[in-house]
Order: C-alpha cells, then sequence, then structure tokens
C-alpha cells in the first residue's frame, strides 16, 4: 500500500494541470470563506444597529395602542457556520414584524448595502467543492486506470483486483486528505479571525466534511466507471460534460422542481392571512353591532366592552387563527419531509439539502423561526391586552427583554444525515463493482 | 523452455488450428504470421488475456522470478498508453516497490544507452524509442526463464532495433527460450534460430534460420504471409 500511495502521491501532486486546478480550488475556497467572514462580521455589525434602533423605537412609543400596531422587529441571525454556506442558505437575510396584526410576515430587505449581497449560485465554500472539486474528481477517475495496455503490463505484476483496489485507495486517499485539509485550515482561519463555533457546530462542520469527501469520491468513481464503460475513449470528455452537468445541475434541479410541484398542493399563504383576517373581522364587526345598537354608550362602558371582546378575541378568534398557523406550518414541515426523503435518494441533491442545513438557513431553519416567531406573537398578544386595557401608567414597558428580538438560528444535519452517507456510499461500492467488472471483461477478453 | 500443444482459437476471421510448437532454452523461435491482429491475438492467448478453445501452453520451470516464468513484451502502439502523469523515476520506483528487481532494470537501461535524465521526464515527453527502452527494461526485469514478444520493433528506427538485438540474444545467451511474434522475414532471419509460417490458421512451414537465408526470401514471403 505504501508504494501505492507513494506512486499516487507523484501521480496526482507532480502533475501540474493537477496542481493548478487544486490551487485555483483552494484559492476560491479561501476566497469565499473571506467573504463569507466579511458578511458575518458586517450582519453583526448591522444587528447591533437593529438592536439599538429597536429599543430606541420603543422608547418613543407614546401608548400601548400605538405600540401593538407597530410591535417589534425580529432578526433571524444564522449560526457562524453559515459563513461557510452563505449561498447554499434556503433562506436570505430575513426578518419579520410582530405586531397586533393578524399576518406573519417574514421580509427581506434589499436597502443600502444589502442590495449588493446577492450572489450567483455556488458561490461559498461549499459552493467551489461541488463545483469545481467534482469536476476535478471525474477527471481525477478518468486518468486513474491510464489505459488497457498500462492495466495488462500492471496485471502481469500483481492481480488486477489488487491493482485496481489499491490504485483506488491510494488516489482517494490523497485527494481526500487535500479536500479536508482545505476545509480545516479555513476553518481554523476563521476562528483565528475571531469567530468561534460551539462544539455541536465544530461536529456539524466535521460531518460535513465527511459528506463532502464521500460525494466527491463517488463522482471520482462515476468518472472511472465511464471510462472503462466507453474503453478509455477520448469521446469520453462529451459524456465527461454530460455527465457532471446532469449530476452537479439537473438533478438538483429536478429534485427543487419537485419539491415546488409538492408544494402546490399546499394553500395559498394568503388565503391562510384571508381566514384569519375574517375571523378577526367577525369579532369586530361584533363590536361594531354592539356599539350600534348602544349609541350613547359612555366613553368607560366601551373601554370596558373593549376589554371583554379583547379577552374574547384572545379566546377564541386568536387561538383559532393560530391553530390555522400552526397547522398551515405543519403541513410545510410534511413537504419540507418529504423534500427530505427524496434528496436522500442521490448524493448530490443530498449535498444541497445538507448545506441548506448545515448553513442554519435552511428548511428546518425556517421552521424554527416560524415556531420562535408564533411563540413570540403569543406572548406580545397577551402582553398587548394585559397593557393596553389594564395599564394605565403613560410609561411604555418594551415587550423586548435582552435579545429576545433575535432569532438565533442553528446549524444542524438533516436527521437523514446517516443515512444519506450510507446511500452515498453505496452508490459508490456499486460503481466501484460495475467498473472493475467492466475492466476484467476488457483485460481479460473470454 | 515453451511448449505449445494442439493450440486452437478463433476470434472474428482469425482463427488458429492446432498449432503444436517447441522453443528450446537459449532458442529463439520466430513465428511468422500476417501482419496485425493475428500476432496480437496469439499474444494475448499466450500471455492468458484470453482462453483459447482447446490446447495448452507450457513455460518450464527455470524461473527464479515472480509470475508464470515468463516475460511478455507487446507493442505499445501510442506512448499516451502509458501516461501515468508521474515521472519516469518515480515509475521505476514504484514498480521496484512492488517487486522489480532494480538492478535488472538499470542492466537493461544501460545496454540501450539510456540517459539519466529521461528518468526526470514524463512519459508523454518521451519519444517513442525512449519509452521503449523504459517499458523494455520493465518487462525484462524479473529474472524470467522465458520470453514471448509480440512484434516489438515495427515501426522502430535501426538504431534501437540493433539496441534490441543485443538485448535479445543476451537473453538468449543466458539460456532463455525466446519466442517472437510478427510479420518482418527479414528481421527474422536476421535474429531467430528457427522461423515457423502461419497461414490460414495452420502452421505451414518451419525451418532453421540458416536454411532461410538460402532461400528466396521474397517468394516465401508472397507466397506465405502475402
Amino acid at each position: 500500500m505504501r508504494a501505492f500511495l507513494r506512486f499516487e502521491w507523484q501521480r496526482l501532486f507532480a502533475e501540474k494541470k493537477n496542481l493548478v486546478f487544486l490551487g485555483a480550488i483552494a484559492l476560491f475556497s479561501g476566497y469565499f470563506t473571506w467573504s463569507g467572514l466579511a458578511e458575518f462580521r458586517q450582519f453583526q455589525a448591522e444587528k447591533d444597529i437593529f438592536i439599538r434602533f429597536e429599543k430606541e423605537k420603543a422608547s418613543r412609543i407614546i401608548n400601548y395602542s400605538q405600540y401593538g400596531a407597530y410591535g417589534f422587529r425580529l432578526l433571524y441571525e444564522a449560526a457562524p457556520l453559515n459563513l461557510f454556506f452563505i449561498n447554499s442558505s434556503v433562506l436570505q437575510d430575513v426578518e419579520s414584524n410582530i405586531d397586533s396584526l393578524e399576518a406573519i410576515k417574514i421580509e427581506s430587505s434589499f436597502k443600502g448595502k444589502k442590495l449588493f449581497l446577492k450572489r450567483g449560485y455556488f458561490k461559498d465554500f461549499a459552493g467551489i467543492p461541488f463545483i469545481f472539486g467534482s469536476l476535478f474528481m471525474l477527471y481525477m477517475g478518468h486518468l486513474a486506470l491510464v489505459g488497457p495496455a498500462y492495466l495488462r503490463f500492471m496485471s502481469r505484476r500483481m492481480s488486477l483486483k489488487k491493482f485496481y483496489g489499491l490504485t483506488t485507495a491510494a488516489r482517494l486517499f490523497w485527494l481526500n486528505l487535500f479536500f479536508v485539509f482545505l476545509g480545516l485550515v479555513l476553518f481554523f482561519l476563521v476562528r483565528l479571525g475571531g469567530v468561534s463555533f460551539s462544539g455541536p457546530e465544530r461536529n456539524v462542520f466535521l460531518l460535513y466534511l465527511l459528506f463532502l469527501v464521500l460525494l466527491l469520491d463517488f463522482i471520482y468513481l462515476l468518472g472511472q466507471w465511464i471510462t472503462v464503460l466507453l474503453r478509455f475513449r477520448k469521446i469520453f470528455f462529451l459524456w465527461f460534460f454530460i455527465v457532471w452537468f446532469i449530476c452537479i445541475f439537473m438533478l438538483p434541479e429536478f429534485n427543487r422542481i419537485s419539491v415546488f410541484n409538492q408544494s402546490q398542493f399546499l394553500e395559498s399563504a394568503e388565503k391562510v392571512n384571508l381566514d384569519k383576517f375574517r375571523n378577526l373581522m367577525a369579532l369586530e364587526q361584533k363590536f361594531r353591532d354592539y356599539l350600534k345598537v348602544n349609541p350613547s354608550t359612555p366613553l368607560d362602558q366601551i373601554r370596558q366592552m373593549q376589554k371583554k371582546f379583547a379577552v374574547q378575541f384572545l379566546n377564541n378568534s386568536y387561538l383559532m387563527n393560530t391553530s390555522l398557523e400552526t397547522k398551515y406550518l405543519r403541513d410545510v414541515e410534511k413537504v419540507i419531509d418529504g423534500h427530505e426523503w427524496q434528496s436522500v435518494l442521490f448524493p448530490t441533491t443530498f449535498y444541497q439539502f445538507l448545506t441548506g442545513e448545515a448553513s442554519g438557513k435552511g428548511f428546518y431553519g425556517y421552521l424554527d423561526f416560524m415556531e420562535y416567531i408564533m411563540r413570540l406573537r403569543n406572548r406580545f398578544m397577551q402582553f398587548y391586552m394585559k397593557n393596553r386595557y389594564e395599564n394605565n401608567n403613560s410609561v411604555i414597558e418594551s415587550f423586548v427583554k435582552d435579545d429576545e428580538n433575535i432569532f438565533h438560528s442553528s446549524s444542524r444535519l438533516p436527521d437523514t444525515y446517516w443515512l444519506g452517507v450510507l446511500v452515498t456510499m453505496l452508490y459508490g461500492s456499486i460503481l466501484s463493482l460495475l467498473a472493475f467488472k467492466r475492466l476484467r471483461c476488457l483485460v481479460f477478453l473470454p | 523452455m515453451i511448449q505449445v500443444r494442439e493450440l486452437s482459437l478463433e476470434c472474428g476471421d482469425m482463427f488458429l488450428d492446432a498449432l503444436s510448437l517447441d522453443v528450446a532454452n537459449g532458442e529463439i523461435y520466430f513465428l511468422l504470421n500476417r501482419l496485425g491482429q493475428d500476432s496480437d491475438l496469439l499474444f494475448r492467448v499466450l500471455s492468458g488475456f484470453q482462453k483459447p478453445a482447446a490446447g495448452r501452453i507450457l513455460f518450464d520451470s527455470r524461473s527464479q522470478g515472480e509470475g508464470p516464468g515468463v516475460a511478455f513484451i507487446d507493442r505499445v502502439a501510442d506512448v499516451a498508453d502509458f501516461d501515468t502523469e508521474a515521472r519516469v523515476g518515480d515509475w521505476i520506483d514504484f514498480l521496484c516497490a512492488t517487486g522489480l528487481n532494480r538492478e535488472n532494470i538499470y542492466k537493461t537501461l544501460l545496454v540501450c544507452n539510456f540517459h539519466e535524465q529521461h528518468l526526470k521526464k514524463k512519459f508523454r515527453e518521451l519519444a517513442p524509442e525512449i519509452f521503449n527502452q523504459v517499458y523494455l527494461a520493465a518487462c525484462l526485469a524479473p529474472d524470467h526463464g522465458n520470453i514471448v514478444i509480440n512484434d516489438f520493433i515495427r515501426g522502430a528506427e535501426k538504431g534501437f532495433e540493433l539496441k534490441f538485438n543485443r538485448l535479445l540474444l543476451q537473453q538468449k545467451a543466458q539460456g532463455r527460450a525466446i519466442l517472437c511474434l510478427g510479420g518482418d522475414i527479414i528481421y527474422a532471419s536476421e535474429i531467430a534460430d528457427r522461423v515457423g509460417f502461419v497461414k490460414n490458421g495452420h502452421l505451414l512451414f518451419d525451418a532453421d534460420a540458416a536454411e532461410l537465408k538460402d532461400m528466396d526470401i521474397k517468394g516465401l514471403y508472397l507466397k506465405l504471409l502475402n
């Protein structure tokens, strides 16, 4: 094995074009990590201003009625690990406004600096090995076995199985080492840059690297298999590009279209808002009808009635609206769940799902955000109703304590992570066996 | 010693019908046949990469090295077929690490006047003649008692042919049985001890090379090989 390791090191790293390609991968990965770090720092600065702004806004509000109408904003803060996956996120920079209105709003601002944040596809650390790494691995797989004449020569020295197995293992060892080393170096450089990662985040990153190398190994074995299948013909390059394009671009896109089609069965978010609005309006109509019937009601009695209706609202319409929202969220969760299971079926689709979740701005991050909004909104409504109708103090107390208006999302791995790993390994093993079987037929004619 | 007994094989329109021959130790036997695929097919069968329809091939046990006791030297059509992207020196190191005798490799390279600077080159940077020297050195490195060669010097320059002949005679002097396959009757008459002609799947003619020199080679070529 040591002889193979030494020789494959020479084959891989004594070749100028390989070094240029690997250097470019390292450079681009470094550049996009640095760019992710800059965006992370900018977000932190913006976040401080956001917190100050919200505090100042709350202090300027005159009464609770106004506070209910304005509410407060809630900022989505991705985990620090997001800087490696900044463009793999499902969500962009988002925030929500929590007020006494019925619709839950999640929006993204494109104001000022944020206008220039928009990147093209795959332009982050996770995207570079995915695009360029996969292309490189496909090519490395193509070159691995050299050709039938060489294989015949070598199989006179040792068994074809041994040569095939050890060559593949040695090449994958060095190539995997490069990508793992690159990931770890960038991770530590980011730490040196002042970003601290929690223990679970470190684990997420390490497990992400594990899947990355498995994915790249799968692509390498795919390249090796296609080369053998096409009998080492030079026409391979056309196939080579087609296969790469299908794996990297088409299949993930088909997967996205498929989840979009599944989401068509979801009720429209506007419809949910409309239902909630109608529930609220029904209660308001009752209050107006009461005033019509009793036009000369004194002001303090109207206030008492308002309070009564508010309590009624909290106990009926609000609960109904919350259950509508929860049901809607569960329906979305089912679609996400289906999408996750569908992604597991192919390594590149699972990679996209994984990077989205590792970024902390994935589908499950969205669900957590929504649940956080609903919890906070629930508490805010109680706070608002209590203070509006019971508190006569003119001084407004802010609902937001500490950094409650910052939602800290966490980087996570999909629940299907290990299944995804197994499926990818299974694909790799099958490709490896198919390539060997075909290779044996090519070298040893019947 | 190489013994071929009742060897029959068929592949497309190429076939061989019950070929039997013996190559003694210290002898060069040249089996002449149609240029190209006939040799390749027979070579594949002799080297174990294709199964014959019938018959058997025996190589004696004089071997001191690895493998079946026979060194196979195939014609490599294109240097790119061996382009591992590593340097020649690294490739030789790899072969030695997997069991080849470095001394034997350098001995062969010395006979070929191989220049050390080529060790730093990659295969694709080598001239075909230099590549053939490296390839030959690797093929002959195990101390096998028998050698089977397939049309190796076809298209080679005269200089390389002479070096190759010198090597072949050296191997013969060391008592190795050498079976050459090819279509060059003139080369066969120069290098071989005995010559056989295969046509339409049958061994038509078997003679000492010395006898061949007295014959009308052009006539023989037209009659038996064209």
